[in-house]
């Protein structure tokens, strides 16, 4: 399956971006470009778990402001900052799950349904549709995030295990048990 | 949790997101809130007790919910969004059953007057013709019409006359749903003092509609604007007299525009070459104006009639620099001669008046004595020795300064020609080039009428209105592929219907919504796909249609740019 995230870096690209996180850390204004860069993203990975467009762009606002506070607790560790990003954005998520302010929503476009039953290698593509939906809407939160970022978000899996912080192997081998196990499901 | 799944939520565009963009704003909030490390706050402990405590207690909550809650599937998405997307496709289905998708573009009406108690015979340009029988009118009424009747005829060929005209290419017979290949199309509307009017119920008129389809397996339809459909009227009759391209009314019908001159576009040039010319003369115009060339001093002669005059030089400071100036009597003074010389010279004149002539050349001298005078007599300064070489001297330079001058504004003038004979040839140029267009596009016209319009579709119709010769006919075959279309940000286009035009077949295949769950194509026909979002026209060429594959697709559209005039235009961008 292609991918078309625009998430990849170059090494170039992280040690520029790195430069600008520590001139942030020593003037916030200095984030500016960080946002701008990264604002549409996080906005997406929001409103991709949530319905409510409004709040979407609050918690995408706390998300930067929570990033700016702390930081002087980011390490650079070889990934894009991307991945800090959305790992404060997924809890600020979960904080509006917590505090029953959004409700859980997947939002799953019909070509990304076809492309999992195209990736588990069955045809009959309009009968399993609506059953491939109601087999994901049930899954687990952790399989659940994991179709979501590969298919619905369509992120690298380099990409999926920098935000979830495991390896890169790991993505690929849980992404394809939840397939196996849809597939299995499915029948 | 309960969790709420949307299916095909409509996206954000960037332009929305970016619109909430406000750093300022994450600025000043985590400034506020970020002035001191939390765990040294004072409440820090305390807040980390109760939300290790809320956590817990949110937990079981959760996970309780995650047990006992049903999924709740939303078919379509958000709830606003959906909304949207629902009262769009309901105004997009509530539309006219005519309904061009792009404001401005349609295939033209040709009018006729016809003699309703006469009817006529009457030829379209692409060799069709049509009978009207007398008094084929009615009102809405049923009342017999007189006078003029006002027919607006039109025809459409080719999948550009069909999306333009927005008339629906799509028959549902008995709930199955065809697509039309269509061997011709008319429409044939009547008005009288611009109301429309019907046919008398016993009247039919005859149409012999050219044609590139000879097959015998159209049939004939009317669109029923009502219904939203269209009616088998049964077989149309071809007839292949002009099968050999031998129909001379092909050649002998006028143009849509008879002369090239008559053209808008051409009349712009012609406009624009006036303009040129003007602003060339104002440009000459606005030009300093040269000073008059200096005469050259004339030396006195002893031939001439020549005297002494006692100047005030601060009347005449030209002439402050001489000594002794002479004057000579100008020979077009009337009787110049000894006896009149010799009059003037025997009186002593009371009063000698001198006052500039012709400027730098000449001056009028009148005098006076008693009741005795003369007037105005044209005299000439002369010069002699040193005065001659003083006024020649200050000839030289006022020439040279006039000479300068000169070669100043013929260099202007140089340059202004030069302009003008630039623009000049850019504007004859595209002149010639819209002449060239045109006979091209004219050759073209009447080529494709003999080559292609080889038969007559002949039928009778009984009401005005859409007729079609059409053969129901599905989609084509070879690559079938569910399509997301977007435009070239990658957002998915907000649009209705979208089009399918296969070269090979004379049809406009129609799918109804985006995604599309069944795009199908012949990738070795020549395809263009489109769609029309707000007013836009989207496009895909055959070059993309090579790398969409079956399966689940995302097809970028391109955006067609300029604003089509008329369909001729159309179909040159998409070699129609």
């Amino acid at each position: 399956m292609q991918q078309t995230s625009k998430y990849h870096a170059t090494e170039t690209d992280l040690v520029n971006e790195q430069a600008i996180v520590e001139a942030a850390k020593k003037n916030p204004e200095r984030f500016g470009p960080l946002y701008e860069k990264y604002y549409e993203r996080i906005f997406r990975f929001i409103y991709q778990r949530i319905d409510d467009k409004e709040k979407a762009f609050d918690a995408a606002q706390q998300t930067f402001m929570k990033a700016i506070n702390n930081l002087h607790k980011y390490e650079f560790r070889g990934v894009p900052f991307a991945s800090w990003l959305y790992r404060i954005a997924s809890s600020e998520v979960n904080n509006l799950f917590r505090q029953e302010k959004a409700q859980r929503t997947v939002n799953i476009d019909s070509v990304s349904v076809y492309n999992i039953i195209e990736e588990i290698q069955e045809t009959k593509i309009d009968e399993y549709h609506d059953k491939i939906v109601g087999i994901i809407a049930e899954l687990p939160e952790d399989e659940l995030q994991l179709i979501e970022m590969r298919f619905f978000e369509k992120r690298a899996f380099k990409e999926i295990a920098e935000i979830l912080e495991i390896t890169e192997s790991n993505a690929k081998i849980k992404t394809y048990r939840i397939l196996e196990k849809l597939k299995k499901t499915i029948k | 949790m309960k969790r709420k799944i949307n299916i095909n939520r409509p996206n954000v565009s960037a332009d929305e997101i970016n619109k909430h963009k406000n750093f300022d704003s994450v600025l000043k909030n985590s400034a506020a809130a970020g002035s001191k490390p939390l765990f040294k706050k004072p409440w820090f402990l305390s807040a980390v007790v109760a939300a290790v405590a809320v956590i817990v207690v949110t937990g079981l909550v959760l996970t309780n919910e995650n047990e006992q809650s049903p999924v709740v599937v939303n078919p379509v998405a958000g709830e606003s969004d959906s909304i949207l997307l629902a009262a769009f496709y309901k105004n997009e289905e509530s539309k006219p059953c005519i309904a061009p998708p792009i404001e401005g573009l349609n295939v033209p009406y040709v009018t006729y007057r016809v003699n309703a108690e006469k009817g006529g015979k009457f030829d379209f340009k692409t060799g069709s013709k049509f009978t009207i029988p007398q008094n084929a009118f009615v009102d809405e009424n049923g009342k017999p019409l007189k006078g003029e009747i006002e027919l607006r005829y039109r025809e459409f060929h080719d999948a550009a006359d069909f999306f333009v005209s927005g008339i629906p290419m799509t028959y549902d017979s008995a709930g199955v749903k065809y697509q039309f290949e269509s061997a011709g199309m008319m429409e044939m509307l009547a008005y009288k003092d611009g109301n429309q009017v019907q046919m008398a119920p016993d009247k039919t008129i005859r149409v012999e509609l050219a044609s590139a389809y000879e097959g015998t397996e159209y049939n004939l339809y009317k669109l029923d604007t009502l219904k939203n459909n269209w009616s088998c009227l049964g077989k149309d009759k071809v007839e292949n007299e002009n099968k050999n391209g031998k129909n001379q009314s092909l050649y002998n019908d006028a143009p849509t525009i008879a002369k090239v001159q008559d053209a808008p576009e051409y009349k712009a040039i012609e406009q624009k070459i006036g303009q040129v010319e003007t602003v060339k003369e104002n440009k000459i115009a606005a030009l300093p104006k040269p000073a008059e060339a200096p005469k050259k001093p004339l030396k006195a002669s002893k031939d001439k009639y020549t005297f002494n005059l006692e100047l005030d030089l601060t009347e005449f400071p030209e002439f402050a620099v001489y000594k002794n100036v002479k004057w000579e009597l100008g020979a077009e003074n009337k009787n110049v001669n000894n006896a009149m010389w010799t009059e003037l010279n025997k009186t002593l004149w009371e009063d000698v008046t001198l006052k500039e002539g012709k400027k730098g050349e000449n001056y009028l001298l009148s005098l006076k004595k008693g009741k005795k005078q003369v007037n105005d007599l044209v005299v000439y300064p002369v010069f002699e020795g040193k005065n001659y070489e003083l006024a020649m001297n200050d000839f030289q330079q006022k020439f040279d300064k006039y000479t300068e001058a000169l070669d100043k504004r013929k260099i202007e003038e140089k340059k202004i020609q030069e302009k003008y004979e630039a623009d000049l040839a850019i504007a004859k140029k595209q002149q010639a080039d819209f002449e060239e267009k045109w006979k091209r596009e004219r050759n073209n016209e009447l080529a494709s009428l003999n080559t292609e319009q080889k038969v007559m579709r002949v039928f009778q119709v009984s009401s005005f209105g859409v007729y079609n010769c059409d053969n129901p006919s599905v989609f084509p075959k070879g690559v079938v592929c569910n399509a997301v279309l977007t435009n070239e940000q990658e957002v998915k286009l907000m649009c209705y219907e979208v089009y399918l035009v296969d070269k090979t077949k004379n049809g406009l295949f129609t799918y109804n919504r985006n995604p599309i769950t069944r795009l199908s194509f012949d990738p070795k026909a020549s395809n263009i796909l489109w769609t029309v979002e707000n007013g836009i026209l989207y496009y895909i060429k055959q070059d993309d249609f090579a790398l969409i594959r079956s399966g689940y697709q995302t097809i970028k559209m391109n955006k067609v740019d300029q604003k089509f005039k008329t369909v001729e235009e159309m179909k040159t961008f998409f070699s129609i």
